[in-house]
């Protein structure tokens, strides 16, 4: 059974346009079609803006229908995570996809992800552990990014109710965690957010503000470099052979970033093997040419 | 490793693939090449040479200003790998190290396929080229590893070090260089296997301690122990001057700077130093340096003290200066004692620490002591 499983957050990015998707498309052609070529998973980041139709989730299991192991996350609408204000019906509504997605074996898990500003105190421990109560039966991944959480009790907390610790890579300001991937829990789900410092701290200032994309995705635009890479490579390894699943996400979206990044760690973490790079790819980030199939 | 900063730049960027690659800065700068490709050194190029005098000989070559972060990056995944095969691994430099396989060939078998195997390894996961050179002791297997520059595997078996030294050039041993080339030159030395005929005295009159150390070397003895500890031996941080400068005032802010970044590297390591150097370089490039050992330390204040001491007794003569450096050596491990009553040195020390901390979390810049700070805290 596949135990690497490395893709992007999010796959509808015009932005990807040529650098993966390619400038002249014909009418057939489907975005996630071809993404599920080259990757094995995809974290759905639009489920935490909207409640996602059935229908919607119905045409994306058909269009991956000839990758037997591709997966999907699903990442928690805002109103249980960031507003902490969500009905019976809401849940019901985020229910039925992780169902659906369940039933056909695409189902990855549901990443429950908590703003910088979430710091553990008992208020929010007690918000976590009905987030978890609520969602009990399905494979679920924690993902807190201030430092005081990073403690062993909670660790066993997670590991105690089917859920795993969701290490990310961000910046290092103030008391935000330094990249360490820990084991709590079955599975390692790992998020890449880029290291550009300068526009994290901008977007820190302007948090809850209006924003435009471009600038909300400022912060994510960072290609990481091959040496980077390699540690990152180093560090997964040292806990790969203690869990099930490593999920790799990486959300350095802008411009295609995310993609390369990821190819290069599928190399990378997959003992060197030649990866199939898309030629418009290749073309945007030649140093792929090393590690490319073709 | 082969061309090493070159071949990280060429991972980063494969256009440079082929081509004439320099690092080392500005080509109409002052400093020096710290790297060049192959192609390079087809014009006469070689690292240390100063960068004009590279772009000269080579204009057409690209010129890049290095990636030194990336350089350490890679060098630290090389030696991860190196430590998977070998119990003993010596880091000799960013891109050298020195691997004991005593005992290894019943492990990995004979040691030149064993070395096709790891060079290939190195190549595969990382995409760098080396070259390796396996002998009885650490001097010929530096020579070794340079004999055949790039991708060369050189075995030199035990009891044939004298002959595979004796026909190479005197200046493929390590140690001879500006000073020791060309006096031995001008006394009829030119291959290795002129000095190993000499007679030790001879050359211990000409050269000191170096001369018996040549003598021993160039007949194939050496050092075979590995020293694996990664203790710094000195910390140096120096500036070449884009403009010659006169300015007392101007060159005491610099030297507290550098003084600044040394001991912040220092506290980094949990070390105090007990000899402070200063060097100074003046326009007509007369380089002097000037030493002074004091009671162990890694406070900026103490450290600059006895720099700008130094300073004024070597700044003698009215010409401007163009480089000037700090070097810190005789290290030893500080270690926090546990002390009931706290005076004003320890409690110093422990805000030099906190300093140290703020600056690995925001830059080097996130903090500045004054340099006319009085330490009465």
């Amino acid at each position: 059974m596949e135990k690497l499983f490395i893709g992007t957050a999010g796959w509808s990015y015009k932005d990807w346009i040529p650098s993966f998707y390619p400038q002249t498309q014909s009418s057939g052609f489907d975005w996630l079609e071809y993404y599920s070529q080259y990757f094995n998973v995809v974290e759905v980041n639009s489920s935490y803006y909207t409640y996602i139709n059935q229908k919607i989730v119905d045409g994306w299991i058909k269009k991956v229908e000839d990758r037997n192991d591709f997966l999907f996350t699903i990442k928690l609408h805002q109103d249980f995570t960031h507003k902490k204000k969500f009905s019976g019906e809401q849940i019901q509504s985020v229910k039925l996809n992780l169902n659906k997605l369940n039933t056909e074996s695409r189902l990855g898990g549901l990443l429950i992800q908590f703003p910088y500003s979430f710091v553990l105190n008992k208020e929010n421990a007690n918000h976590v552990k009905e987030l978890i109560d609520i969602f009990a039966g399905y494979e679920k991944f924690i993902e807190v990014r201030h430092k005081s959480w990073f403690i062993q009790r909670f660790f066993d907390f997670l590991e105690n109710n089917n859920s795993s610790l969701c290490t990310i890579d961000q910046p290092v300001i103030g008391e935000a965690v330094e990249f360490k991937p820990v084991k709590a829990g079955d599975n390692l789900y790992i998020r890449f957010h880029g290291r550009n410092t300068k526009a994290w701290k901008g977007s820190l200032r302007k948090f809850g503000k209006d924003q435009s994309y471009e600038e909300q995705s400022e912060r994510y635009n960072y290609l990481y470099s091959p040496g980077e890479l390699l540690e990152i490579e180093q560090k997964i390894k040292e806990v790969l052979d203690t869990v099930k699943k490593v999920f790799v996400i990486l959300n350095n979206h802008p411009q295609g970033n995310a993609v390369a990044n990821a190819l290069e760690l599928i190399h990378l973490l997959k003992e060197r093997i030649k990866v199939n790079v898309p030629e418009t790819t290749l073309k945007a980030y030649p140093r792929l040419s090393k590690i490319s199939l073709n | 490793m082969d061309a090493f900063f070159v071949s990280v730049e060429r991972i980063l960027d494969p256009s440079l693939e082929g081509k004439p690659v320099i690092v080392g800065g500005d080509p109409h700068g002052r400093g020096v090449v710290a790297a060049c490709s192959y192609e390079a050194r087809r014009f006469g190029l070689h690292s240390a040479m100063p960068i004009r005098n590279a772009f000269r000989l080579c204009p057409q070559g690209i010129y890049l200003h290095g990636h030194g972060k990336e350089y350490g990056r890679f060098s630290r995944a090389v030696k991860r790998l190196l430590e998977r095969y070998f119990p003993i691994v010596q880091q000799a430099s960013i891109d050298e190290f020195y691997l004991d396989f005593t005992g290894c060939e019943k492990i990995y078998g004979e040691p030149a396929k064993f070395a096709e195997k790891l060079q290939n390894e190195i190549w595969d996961r990382f995409h760098l080229p080396s070259s390796i050179g396996i002998a009885s002791n650490k001097t010929i297997a530096k020579i070794a590893s340079d004999f055949k520059k790039p991708r060369g595997i050189t075995f030199v078996p035990p009891g044939g070090e004298k002959d595979f030294l004796a026909p190479l050039p005197i200046e493929k041993i390590p140690g001879i260089g500006k000073a020791t080339f060309p006096m031995l030159r001008s006394r009829g030395f030119s291959v290795v296997g002129d000095i190993a005929k000499a007679s030790p005295d001879y050359l211990s009159a000409l050269l000191g301690k170096f001369g018996t150390e040549l003598w021993e070397k160039a007949n194939g003895k050496g050092n075979d122990i590995l020293v694996t500890e990664h203790e710094r031996k000195s910390i140096s941080k120096e500036t070449t001057f884009d403009k010659d400068i006169i300015s007392r005032t101007k060159i005491e802010e610099i030297l507290f700077e550098l003084v600044s970044k040394a001991c912040q590297l220092l506290r980094n390591e949990n070390w105090q130093t007990s000899t402070i150097s200063i060097k100074l370089r003046y326009t007509d490039f007369v380089t002097l340096t000037r030493a002074k050992t004091i009671e162990p330390t890694d406070d900026d204040k103490v450290v600059f003290e006895v720099a700008k001491d130094l300073f004024e007794k070597s700044f003698t003569r009215r010409v401007g200066i163009r480089l000037i450096g700090i070097h810190l050596s005789k290290l030893n491990h500080y270690t926090e004692q546990c002390i009931l009553f706290e005076d004003n040195d320890t409690i110093r020390k422990r805000m030099l620490r906190a300093v140290m901390k703020i600056r690995d979390k925001y830059g080097f810049d996130a903090i500045r002591i004054g340099k006319s700070e009085t330490g009465s805290n």
